[in-house]
């Protein structure tokens, strides 16, 4: 059995304990009264907070329940916000503005940021209270490193803390260089361009990497051990070698999913679990901060899986990835801290919870599973409202599309959120209609009184619940499939988890065209007058191509030699079974991630693609 | 009945969304047409190549990671360079493909871009009427696009069950060096990765050599086929590569009605190496009745369950090389010793290997390779079968 069949059996034993320890409340008077003086405990702690129409309110909502086995149900089935299994929340406190007068007593209530690193205590040293980090998170990148740079700064003007998330173009997520044959047109479209550490300087440049207030988000896969690599040379090179320790941010690395759903593999699945692992090894040792894998469920969802199957994917990914960094000998408490999840959020009901019960999940798995501790325990989720649901017929209705969605992601507990901008179905988003994805989040958290008086606002409700316990029974059996095929790495051989997406995929374009799936002014209420707008589009100009193709050429001339030793070196780590990330490392300083890639595909061999 | 539309879809290099296209290839195929897939991530040049090759009336590209103005125009470009220009290209690419960019591409040369919103039924209606018409008779210009017509020739006249004239009889006598290789076994043993890592070989080896492929996928029960073979066959897409995909067309055991044929063609065609692969097939398939095969390869899952299902595998009796794949697995060991055993009993000197096809630069395959590549003398064949 893999360790996926022993989550299944831990969370079916967990309920069943909930359960026990319920009747138990109900019959042992003293345990019953026990939970019940907890539970009165715990509500006169809970401090009150005014809203600027002066009513006050309770910084946490609790159910009205009074009798024991409820209460008891409550406490272990759900549990309060940032308590185990963290149903409500992986944070006691998420998205709340600071109270206006001290709390009332100190260390009770000890608030976490919303990336979960900034343990804040607003009353310890007399200083200010400190404010934890925005969740918002807007992924960006286009044309060339020094545009995306000046995209960044225009993104991160009016925030205290810098949170960037980097998107690279099509030839950088597939290992390619910008001077291959073939593929000019490629270059800067729908990301940013990066061949070489100097790209990676000129992308975040004016950026302090190793300031507690900045994190870089990486979202690549493939070539992700690469692109680390690129990264922290870069850093070395403008902070020196001090700078690794304290750099904050994380890569996507998830090469799961890009087998099962998202296509952007460029070696052997087998090759590039072992890449990642040696990529995982030196973060979890030498890089205390940063999150070396971001299990992706996103682009599990945007290839046409079911909401179920993106969190079942997702999560069964997770505990594969942990299965793995454990057998190298890494300790569950050291990396399990530094896993973290990334979520599509979608209009379909399962949303209502659907990251709630991953929490969940996550929380019992890695507990009795994998025997973690608190910090391993948290299952910390990036969430972006779904690109799929966009739609460009009347395309001002995405709007209203992504506002839904954030809604059902801040529902969710979701620890940072990207919010699609509206334009998205034509191109890559323009400043105007990011400005406007932006505000949506702050008019939900900051303007609005939804989120930022009290925790568990909209956690509970009896529809919830009901999702709840259908979701989580649905994931549960998606894990025994799984389990069945031998688990993860047996259902990807199968491609039991692309076929299964593909055809989820082909049932949602039936639903669209037989109307059975309402989608509104595409199949009901279409206007079919409707001309096109026009956009200005963010196309990458010619010479800017020529540019980078130019760059990337007298790198490659200057580093000739150095580089080919450099390669070397890396290939014949890579024979070995030693960690090649230290190899990888000394190439990314003089080699291009085309060099690299290309070396290391005719040792280890290509990807070959499943249909 | 009029032979089906033969087109090829693909996503371009840089790009994986494969989502929309597979979704299309479904509709195509559940409306008769038979549907060449490439891939996602593919270059220009490996497009034009394929839709050369494989003879199709269109070239059906799903773009939805921009440039696409440049890669619509590149795949025209070079398929009008190599005089293929009546190759038709369209595809769509969601909301990215902007009307400004569809006036452009248009120019350019692309025959048609569907927008967001189009429905499937549309696009099958727009291949029927557009593609769907008998071709003009024109002269093909290099010796390959005039090879990729006859064998469309010759698969047409099937369909149109006008079967070609014969050309003498079906023998080898003017084929001079050409080996031609048979690989055939049940659906999911790994044929075609093994085919296209021996490819690889052959290719490394021999830097003058020359390999055809004719690979087979089952026809839908009265409709189209998915022809996807050479998505997977990363290494067979090569100028020194001529590969051919054919759909079953309802005749059940393995290949097409036009197999013999085509086969004898590519054969005769100058070829070092002509391989054959068939769908997958069950315990009674003998595919290769032909006198052309010269040898046949028989690709095993370890999996195939109890041992006396053996005894019930016609190919075994048949094959000149058995190849257990996926020996990576738990049960390899034993497989591969009661094939062994099975074997025996036939007392032919059939050889027996174990390989790991998906495991780069594997051994097996290397012995394979070695075996394959012998003189045909040297190797296992005793004389013709049948």
């Amino acid at each position: 059995m893999s360790k996926l069949g022993r989550v299944v059996e831990a969370v079916e034993k967990y309920n069943g304990f909930v359960e026990d320890e319920v009747k138990r409340a109900r019959s042992d008077k003293k345990f019953g009264q026990e939970m019940v003086d907890r539970w009165n405990e715990i509500k006169a702690k809970i401090p009150v907070g005014t809203a600027p129409t002066g009513l006050k309110l309770p910084r946490l909502a609790l159910p009205e329940i009074d009798e024991a086995g409820d209460i008891t149900r409550y406490l272990l089935g759900d549990g309060l916000p940032g308590e185990f299994p963290f149903l409500n929340g992986a944070y006691r406190e998420m998205y709340l503005e600071p109270l206006q007068q001290p709390p009332i007593e100190t260390g009770a209530y000890e608030k976490s940021g919303h990336g979960g690193k900034a343990k804040l205590n607003g009353s310890k040293n007399g200083a200010k209270p400190q404010v934890a980090e925005e969740p918002t998170r807007l992924f960006s990148g286009l044309m060339l490193a020094e545009d995306t740079n000046e995209r960044f700064h225009f993104l991160g003007a009016h925030q205290r803390s810098k949170r960037l998330s980097t998107a690279f173009d099509g030839p950088t997520l597939y290992g390619i260089d910008s001077d291959a044959p073939g593929i000019l047109g490629k270059i800067g479209e729908g990301g940013v361009a990066v061949d070489t550490v100097e790209d990676m300087v000129r992308l975040y440049d004016g950026f302090d990497l190793g300031s507690p207030d900045f994190s870089a988000s990486m979202t690549i896969s493939g070539p992700a051990p690469i692109i680390m690599a690129m990264y922290i040379a870069a850093a070395k090179r403008r902070f020196g070698d001090g700078i690794v320790p304290k750099l904050r941010g994380t890569i996507q690395a998830d090469i799961f999913k890009e087998v099962q759903a998202q296509n952007e593999t460029i070696f052997p699945v087998e090759a590039s679990l072992r890449f990642l692992t040696d990529m995982m090894e030196f973060t979890t040792r030498e890089m205390p901060r940063w999150y070396p894998v971001s299990i992706s469920g996103y682009h599990i969802g945007e290839a046409g899986s079911t909401p179920v199957q993106q969190a079942a994917y997702t999560l069964s990914n997770g505990f594969a990835y942990a299965e793995m960094m454990a057998a190298r000998g890494l300790d569950v408490d050291d990396f399990g801290p530094r896993l973290s999840f990334f979520l599509d959020c979608g209009l379909d009901v399962e949303y209502i919870a659907l990251t709630r019960v991953s929490r969940r999940i996550w929380a019992i798995g890695m507990r009795d599973a994998f025997g973690a501790g608190p910090k391993a325990q948290m299952f910390k989720v990036h969430t972006q409202t779904s690109g799929r649901s966009l739609v460009a017929a009347e395309f001002k209705n995405n709007l209203t599309r992504t506002a839904a969605e954030l809604m059902l992601s801040y529902m969710n507990g979701t620890n940072s959120c990207h919010s699609n901008s509206a334009d998205e179905p034509f191109t890559t988003p323009s400043e105007e209609w990011i400005r406007l994805a932006a505000h949506g989040q702050a008019i939900l958290l900051d303007e609005s009184g939804i989120f930022k008086h009290t925790m568990n606002m909209l956690s509970g409700s009896p529809g919830m619940k009901a999702v709840e316990r259908a979701v989580e029974a649905a994931i549960l059996e998606e894990f025994r499939e799984i389990e069945r095929l031998g688990g993860v790495m047996g259902a990807v051989e199968n491609r039991y988890q692309r076929s299964q997406i593909q055809t989820a995929a082909h049932r949602y374009e039936q639903q669209i065209y037989n109307g059975t799936r309402p989608i509104i002014a595409l199949n009901k209420y279409r206007n079919d007058s409707e001309e096109m707008p026009e956009f200005e589009l963010a196309r990458t100009p010619r010479a800017k191509q020529q540019l980078q193709v130019d760059r990337l050429k007298k790198f490659k001339a200057k580093n000739a030699r150095k580089g080919e030793q450099a390669l070397a070196k890396l290939a014949a780590v890579v024979e070995t079974d030693e960690n090649c990330f230290p190899a990888l490392l000394e190439a990314a300083e003089v080699c291009s991630l085309g060099q690299i890639n290309n070396r290391l595909q005719e040792v280890v061999g290509r990807f070959r693609p499943m249909v | 009945m009029a032979a089906p539309i033969r087109i090829l879809t693909a996503v371009p290099i840089c790009d994986g969304h494969d989502s929309a296209i597979n979704t299309i290839n479904l509709e195509f195929i559940r409306h008769g047409i038979e549907v060449v897939y490439l891939g996602y991530h593919r270059y220009a040049q490996d497009i034009v190549r394929a839709a050369i090759q494989e003879d199709v009336r269109a070239v059906g590209i799903s773009s939805y990671n921009g440039g696409h103005v440049e890669f619509f125009a590149e795949v025209v470009k070079q398929l009008k360079k190599r005089g293929a220009d009546d190759i038709k290209v369209f595809g769509g690419g969601g909301g990215t493909i902007t009307h400004d960019d569809q006036r452009v591409m248009q120019r350019r040369g692309v025959d048609k871009i569907f927008f967001a919103g189009t429905s499937l039924t549309e696009m099958v209606q727009f291949v029927h009427d557009h593609y769907g018409k008998p071709r003009k008779r024109t002269a093909r210009k290099t010796p390959e696009m005039q090879l990729a017509r006859k064998l469309t020739e010759i698969e047409d006249s099937y369909a149109n069950r006008k079967r070609p004239k014969k050309s003498g009889a079906r023998t080898k006598k003017s084929i001079g060096e050409t080996r031609v290789i048979g690989f055939t076994g049940p659906g999911g043993a790994g044929k075609t990765t093994l085919i296209d890592e021996l490819v690889l070989r052959l290719l490394q080896r021999d830097a003058k050599s020359r390999i055809a492929i004719l690979s087979h996928d089952p026809s839908v029960v009265g409709a189209g086929a998915l022809l996807g073979d050479r998505a997977t066959m990363i290494n067979s897409q090569d100028d020194r590569v001529f590969m051919r995909s054919m759909a079953t067309r309802g005749q059940a055991g393995g290949l097409s009605p036009a197999t013999e044929d085509c086969l004898q063609l590519l054969a005769q065609s100058g070829f070092d190496y002509v391989i054959i692969e068939t769908v997958g097939t069950g315990q009674e398939a003998m595919p290769f009745h032909s006198k052309l095969v010269d040898q046949t390869v028989l690709v095993m899952n370890p999996d195939y369950g109890a041992r006396l299902q053996l005894q019930k595998i016609v190919m075994l009796d048949l094959a000149d090389v058995v190849v257990v794949n996926k020996s990576d697995q738990d049960r390899a060991r034993t497989a591969a010793s009661e094939i062994e055993r099975r074997l025996e009993q036939n007392n032919r000197g059939q050889r027996l290997l174990s390989t790991v096809a998906k495991r780069h630069r594997d051994p097996g395959v290397d012995k394979l390779c070695d075996l394959l590549t012998q003189p045909v003398a040297a190797a296992s064949k005793k004389g013709r079968k049948k």
